[in-house]
């Protein structure tokens, strides 16, 4: 019967596809006051472990600041970019944590997603306010520490970059669905089974997921392919690939100005 | 994207009306107090009462029907999902059955009232802020966060960011469209690859854009702090309005909870 | 004027990039205090890299650069950029503020001035550049235009004797190219601020300097009066710009259809000054005021 179920959802879902699309984020309401406190509790060290390494870096060179507010902004953008997803005719977009945590690391990628998560809950209302620790979570949290490891993982095993940054936006991707579908099961499940709503939800989720993480990570390995032919010594100088660093912001941003 | 710009842009508010001229500090108390009784409300009646509200008052203020419906769309659509979900996926008692490819649904009674309160909390959490972002533009709910004790740094980064999605906001439609007429969307392999090479033009462009910025704001005095401007201090209308809508409320929540647990 | 003192003096300056472009190659640039003196340049000739060094953001690999007399580099970062205030060519660069009046406002809180201090400059910088009532909205929210003044109001707040601007007309319809350089004018006539301004629009900013430098490839080609840089006209055309219309009309006239006509005009007024004492009174017909 569950099996059954799940496969009636699953061809239920390609119907409420739009909402399930937006469903990426934990919507405002969704999470009891216990469950959304809590997300916030695991969330703000974090956001913290950003802000830490953003002050000491922007303490040392003032670039970074507008640096990150920049690529925040560009992710963010990114992010807001509708996929044709090639069911249903419907649009929905990526995360971009993965491409942001390989080109400014883990950390600064959990700040740069909070305040993106807080704009998108204040003025899409997409995400939610009370729900933004457990969005934080999947999204800032899981998609970038996945991302960014699995870039460097398999960098180091000798992936061609491009690969690497397909496997890490992909996988970054269905990491916070898998994360944002956990959050939601351990939530709702209320009387019923855990296992059994997150089985459901993982399933519903699928149809719309598995193709969009793959969307994901080739828009991620464009993008980061764009910058490696338009810019590569940018991918050095942000530590991306680890080289001599002799690219123009090295150059002359820390040292620029005669007057220091 | 220009629908994009357009729902995140806050034109609208800007508008002088009686909610906006409220201090942004009280403002974002008085949400987060109806969103915190939003969630603990044990009856779907009170965040839909919230939603009628809420709705009314963004539709007096004069916001567009059109982008009232863009923002509520996709939560209740939400909502919908977790109403069938619930229905289906908890709670024993049987409330509707009916034939369905070839084996039966049943709806439960108990799942059928939790999915209504969670839709109810759904959309009435994304009412109350629907409403906040119409009578606060975002640079002033940034100030109220930084004095409401969130990090400077935070502060700083959000307000950069807000700043430049919009100029890269156009930049994207400028490529998307540029690419559009030379049939880079015809499609759907062509497309992807059009996208990535959007994205990879804005984050270039981003960081083309933080050098200059930097350099702008080294000749105005950039040393790695940026100054934020303060909000004027808190007068006693806003203690009155925050005291009144806690007493309010906490009416509201123990009668509820007398009425309905 | 020319017995004031120099505001900006470099000498011998040459300035490469890291990748070994050579943007700036001996160049000696010279302003007075109170001179509204412009860059004449095609696009690539080291106009916004001279810009950069004078205003202290790229240092110079040879020469050097002296503000009121004194070296550069032995300025306090602080200091200087209290003297020199430099306004970049698209406003989207300098604009990062949320509001009008934060971004003008950013300048005179770095410096760590009261906040009644900061508020008056703010209104003041505004006021100068006539966009008042401007303070509350969103920097997203302005035209083009009005971007362009904001961010002439955010240098102006720190109050430097001395403004430098890149290209301050582009991308401005003719109104707003107008009232920019009726703007400009009144700082350096009224308020007394030394203007340096680089640009490529030949018809009609050359005509408000006092003198123009002619910059070719990261050379100064000449430098000197309208009258005398634009009297060159195959050094003009050496430098990828040309003559203004008026001029190039008149001259063609006097080369090709042999009109009589004395010197070289930039401006309208003055060309229709010489064409009007050219036509015989008889065949002009009094305007009656109505």
């Amino acid at each position: 019967m569950n099996i059954k179920k799940s496969i009636f959802i699953f061809l239920l879902m390609p119907l409420a596809l739009p909402s399930t699309a937006q469903a990426m984020h934990i919507s405002e309401g969704i999470l009891p006051t216990q469950w959304a406190l809590l997300w916030y509790a695991v969330a703000i060290p974090f956001v913290a472990w950003g802000l830490r390494d953003l002050r000491i870096k922007s303490a040392r060179e003032p670039f970074f600041k507008p640096m990150v507010g920049l690529i925040g902004a560009a992710v963010f953008v990114i992010s807001c970019m509708p996929i044709p997803v090639p069911m249903a005719g419907s649009c929905s977009h990526p995360c971009g944590t993965g491409m942001a945590s390989i080109l400014i690391g883990p950390a600064m990628t959990v700040l740069v997603s909070s305040i993106a998560l807080l704009l998108q809950a204040l003025f899409l209302s997409h995400g939610g306010l009370t729900t933004l620790g457990g969005n934080i979570v999947s999204m800032g949290i899981v998609g970038s520490l996945a991302g960014w490891s699995i870039f460097r993982l398999t960098r180091r095993l000798g992936l061609p970059a491009w690969g690497s940054a397909f496997l890490a936006g992909m996988l970054s991707d269905w990491a916070t669905y898998a994360a944002t579908s956990l959050e939601l099961a351990s939530a709702l499940h209320g009387t019923g089974s855990m296992p059994k709503l997150l089985t459901a939800i993982g399933i519903s989720f699928l149809p719309t997921q598995l193709p969009l993480g793959i969307f994901e990570g080739i828009v991620t390995a464009g993008v980061y392919c764009f910058i490696a032919a338009r810019r590569p010594s940018l991918l050095e100088c942000l530590g991306v690939e680890r080289k001599r660093c002799a690219c123009e912001l090295c150059e002359c941003e820390p040292k620029t100005g005669g007057v220091q | 994207m220009s629908l994009l710009s357009e729902l995140f842009s806050d034109l609208f508010a800007r508008q002088d009306n009686a909610l906006a001229r409220i201090d942004p500090r009280t403002k974002l108390i008085v949400a987060l107090s109806i969103l915190a009784a939003v969630i603990y409300s044990p009856t779907p009646v009170f965040p839909l009462a919230i939603v009628i509200a809420c709705v009314a008052v963004t539709v007096a203020i004069g916001l567009p029907c059109r982008l009232i419906a863009l923002r509520l769309i996709a939560p209740m659509g939400i909502a919908g999902v977790l109403l069938v979900l619930q229905s289906m996926f908890s709670g024993s008692t049987p409330l509707w059955k009916f034939p369905a490819f070839g084996f039966d649904l049943t709806f439960t009674r108990e799942g059928w009232h939790t999915g209504c309160l969670m839709a109810a909390r759904v959309v009435g959490g994304v009412s109350v802020m629907l409403l906040l972002s119409s009578v606060t533009p975002a640079h002033r709910v940034f100030l109220a966060l930084r004095s409401l004790g969130i990090s400077k740094t935070w502060v700083e980064i959000a307000m950069l960011m807000y700043r430049y999605t919009f100029v890269l906001l156009d930049l994207t439609a400028d490529v998307t469209e540029a690419q559009r007429v030379r049939l880079g969307y015809s499609n759907l392999r062509r497309g992807i690859s059009s996208a990535g090479v959007v994205g990879g033009v804005v984050v270039l462009r981003a960081i083309d854009q933080a050098v200059r910025t930097n350099e702008a704001m080294r000749v105005r005095g950039y040393k790695g702090e940026i100054p934020l401007g303060l909000l004027p201090p808190l007068a006693w209308r806003d203690a009155w309005i925050i005291t009144g809508s806690a007493f309010v409320l906490s009416g509201i929540l123990i009668s509820l909870e007398v009425l309905f647990r | 004027m020319s017995d004031a003192p120099f505001a900006l003096e470099t000498d011998a300056l040459s300035f490469a990039y890291p990748d070994g472009f050579v943007a700036l190659s001996d160049i000696a640039f010279r302003v007075r205090s109170g001179e509204f003196v412009a860059m004449l340049a095609s696009n690539g000739s080291g106009k916004t890299t001279l810009i950069k060094v004078l205003a202290g953001l790229l240092s110079a690999q040879k020469g050097s650069t002296r503000i009121n007399g004194r070296e550069l580099r032995d300025y306090p970062q602080t200091e200087l950029y209290q003297l020199v205030g430099l306004v970049f060519q698209n406003p989207n660069d300098q604009l990062f503020g949320a509001t009008v009046a934060e971004d003008v406002a950013f300048g005179p809180r770095n410096l760590g001035l009261p906040e009644t201090e900061v508020r008056r400059r703010v209104a003041e910088a505004l006021r100068a550049v006539g966009a008042e009532e401007l303070g509350e909205r969103a920097i997203h929210h302005l035209s083009f235009g009005q971007q362009k003044r904001v961010a002439i109001a955010g240098v102006l707040a720190m109050q430097p004797p001395i403004l430098i601007l890149d290209e301050p007309t582009a991308g401005l319809d003719p109104a707003g190219e107008h009232s920019m350089l009726h703007l400009l004018g009144t700082l350096n006539r009224k308020m007394g601020i030394t203007i340096v301004l680089a640009t490529h629009s030949v018809d009609t900013l050359p005509l408000f300097a006092d003198r123009i430098y002619l910059l070719n490839q990261g050379r100064v080609l000449k430098e000197g009066s309208p009258e005398e840089v634009f009297r060159d006209q195959e050094l003009i055309e050496r430098a990828s710009l040309r003559l203004p219309h008026v001029s190039r009309l008149l001259s063609e006239l006097k080369r090709l259809d042999g009109v009589p006509i004395n010197g070289l005009p930039l401006t309208l007024r003055e060309a229709r000054e010489q064409l009007l004492s050219l036509i015989p009174d008889e065949l002009i017909v009094e305007v009656k005021a109505s």
